[in-house]
């Protein structure tokens, strides 16, 4: 009985070993054949919070680069002072400023401090070398431009934190945090971007203007393929330096841009039939408007037909066709092509335009030639794009949209848009925009001459704010571009000169000369004799 | 019988702390490895990145124009000198465009011209 108690207990037990058993090696099956490798935890990645912003073409316009941001414990150090000087020597940061920080730290709970950001790795292993107990490398990121200022005033810059703070880092905000990792492509064409800026710091020097500014867009999409502000800044310097501006003038500024705007007025009464462009008008010497005598800014004819107004630029003439329009017809006109509210598009700096709160016949007839109103080049440029695009309302903008057709409603007719279009080539054949002609490429366009005011509200004497808008290919427009000269000065090759026709108006035909290849506008071939005389 | 068994089970479980010792080590420096590799490829991830920024730097605009300046010699090409690749003819057309004229940005160059000049232009290379 004893016996076979035990060999019972024997059986339990080895039962009970056979089950631990086979919990073991159930679970060793488990652990090795069935469940997947637990994943390892993530290295430690670069920090990209904003997605790269590119061009058109996919060429890179800023791009988060990694950094690290160094932290010391300042309790941890044996000598404060002596590693405060010696991480100074190794970040370059200011020596009293950090031995300040260890000092008040070591009195406060808060056990960190912030020694330097944005440290480059060549900084991080001196200060690596310095073999300094308590410092922490706390990865980061830095905003870089490859461009540098070429698309500074566009593309805009984020603070030390990496949030945008001007241009499209701040308006495409949303977009670049969502696509992070990825990229944001805008409208920019760098090539294009380039050529304007260059050719207008050219220009800038050359006239020794203050300011230049030019914008590049597509009529039918409203895709800026460029827009320069100088003077410009470096966006990744940080800080600027002297004669340099953060001011986008086309965007955040308002002029009072001139003749240019002796479009509209031909436009508006062109849709009106107010005029025929044959129509011959008296300029004389004056126009008497009130109490106010209007002037020619040069001498001109005594009678000039509608079409010769505009391409010799008659303030006169512009002012009669103004005022047939009259003023109410003039305001509602100008606000239906968006010119007397602010612009919004994609950029966040934008300019509230300034016109006459009391509209009276002499403004209706300044405002005809570009005196009384101001408005920002983008705006004026959206509303010369709707001019000459079929007639269609079209907003800018700063994303890339492939080029397609984005135009809304219609503001003007379209045989009011083909007239203007052969009035503009015109103003290039056989006006004051000779200079902006291309060979090969039908250029259209218009120069304006503006007074620049000055502090106290009256006009600089002999300063003018030069400018061109020109459309290309004239005919059947693609783009539309305008540049601004502010104060530029005549030289011995414009014998003197600074009006928009020496100045403007070459610097817009050097630009379409070297942009249109680029864009694939196809080149119309004048007739060209050989040497055998043979066409 | 039941000592037989009994020693079966300690030998099945000393080799299976074995084995489960050696799956685990295994497993250790697998993990290992794969850490060292993702930090690897962040590494080059984050070196790659700074070299397109690099690249972008030097082959922007701006610079390409400056080289082309200083080291080929190259200036603003007037748009008369421009055309386009579907205005150029095709490998074995005798003339282009089917003999009308070749058009440029701003020269109208007469097909028979042009012609002969392809012509004289394939003798030359023995065509």
């Amino acid at each position: 009985m004893k016996e076979e108690q035990f060999q019972r207990r024997i059986v339990i037990g080895a039962g009970l070993c056979v089950a631990a058993f086979a919990l073991v090696g159930l679970r060793l099956a488990d652990v090795a054949l069935l469940k997947p490798l637990a994943e390892a935890p993530a290295a430690p990645r670069a920090v990209a919070p904003r997605a790269d912003l590119v061009d058109r073409n996919g060429a890179l316009l800023a791009r988060d680069l990694p950094v690290k941001d160094l932290y010391a414990r300042p309790e941890v150090l044996s000598d404060p002072q002596e590693a405060a000087r010696e991480l100074a020597a190794a970040t370059g940061v200011e020596e009293k400023r950090l031995a300040a920080d260890f000092a008040g730290r070591l009195r406060s709970r808060h056990p960190y401090v912030l020694v330097a950001r944005h440290i480059t790795p060549d900084r991080e292993a001196a200060v690596m070398h310095l073999g300094l107990p308590g410092l922490e490398f706390e990865p980061s990121a830095k905003r870089y431009y490859p461009d540098g200022r070429d698309a500074a005033q566009v593309v805009g810059v984020t603070d030390p934190d990496n949030n945008g703070v001007s241009g499209l880092e701040l308006g495409l905000q949303d977009r670049i945090h969502a696509a992070a990792g990825g990229a944001v492509a805008t409208s920019i064409d760098m090539r294009v971007q380039y050529i304007l800026g260059h050719e207008l710091a050219q220009a800038r020097k050359t006239f020794r203007a203050k300011a230049a500014g030019g914008i590049v867009m597509d009529v039918n999409s409203g895709e800026m393929l460029g827009l320069v502000s100088l003077p410009d800044f470096d966006p990744n310097a940080r800080r600027l330096e002297a004669g340099d501006s953060t001011v986008d003038m086309m965007a955040q500024n308002v002029y009072e841009l001139g003749s240019v705007f002796k479009i509209f007025s031909f436009t508006l009464a062109v849709q009106d039939h107010t005029m025929h462009l044959d129509e011959m008008f008296k300029i004389g010497q004056g126009l008497k408007v009130g109490r106010y005598t209007i002037h020619e800014a040069e001498h001109m004819p005594d009678m000039l037909a509608a079409r010769d107004i505009l391409a010799r630029s008659s303030n006169i003439g512009t002012a009669q066709i103004a005022l047939r329009s009259g003023g109410v017809r003039q305001k509602q006109f100008l606000a239906n092509l968006g010119l007397l509210t602010p612009i919004h598009t994609e950029l966040p700096e934008t300019a509230r335009p300034l016109y006459p709160g009391n509209w009276r016949t002499i403004e209706t007839a300044t405002i005809g030639f570009g005196q009384g109103i101001s408005v920002s080049p983008l705006s004026f440029v959206a509303a010369a794009a709707s001019v000459v695009n079929g007639g269609r309302r079209i907003v800018p903008t700063f994303l890339k949209e492939d080029g397609i057709d984005r135009r809304g409603e219609q503001v003007i007719s379209r045989e009011t848009s083909e007239q203007m279009r052969d009035l503009l080539r015109y103003v290039v054949t056989d006006g004051t925009g000779k200079k902006a002609d291309v060979p090969g490429y039908e250029v259209g366009g218009k120069t304006g001459s503006a007074q620049v005011p000055g502090d106290h509200g009256r006009y600089i004497p002999h300063a003018l704010r030069t400018s061109f808008c020109a459309v290309f290919p004239a005919r059947k427009p693609r783009y539309i571009l305008f540049v601004i000269l502010d104060q530029p000065h005549g030289t011995k090759e414009t014998g003197g000169f600074a009006l928009a026709g020496y100045t403007a108006a070459p610097l817009a035909g050097r630009v379409i000369q070297r942009i249109a290849p680029l864009l694939g506008v196809p080149a119309e071939a004048p007739t060209t004799k050989l040497a055998d005389g043979s066409l | 019988m039941i000592r037989v068994l009994n020693l079966f089970c300690v030998a099945l479980m000393g080799f299976s702390i074995l084995a489960l010792y050696h799956v685990s080590e295994k497993a250790r420096v697998a993990h290992m490895q794969l850490v060292h590799v993702t930090r690897e490829i962040a590494q080059t991830r984050s070196d790659l990145s700074v070299l397109q920024t690099e690249w972008q730097h030097v082959a922007s605009p701006e610079h390409i124009q400056q080289l082309a300046q200083a080291r080929l010699g190259m200036s603003d090409s007037a748009s008369v000198q421009l055309s386009s690749f579907d205005q150029l003819p095709r490998r074995g057309e005798d003339a282009p465009l089917n003999n009308s004229p070749v058009r440029n940005a701003s020269a109208v160059v007469p097909a028979l011209g042009l012609s002969l000049a392809i012509r004289h232009a394939r003798g030359g290379r023995g065509m």
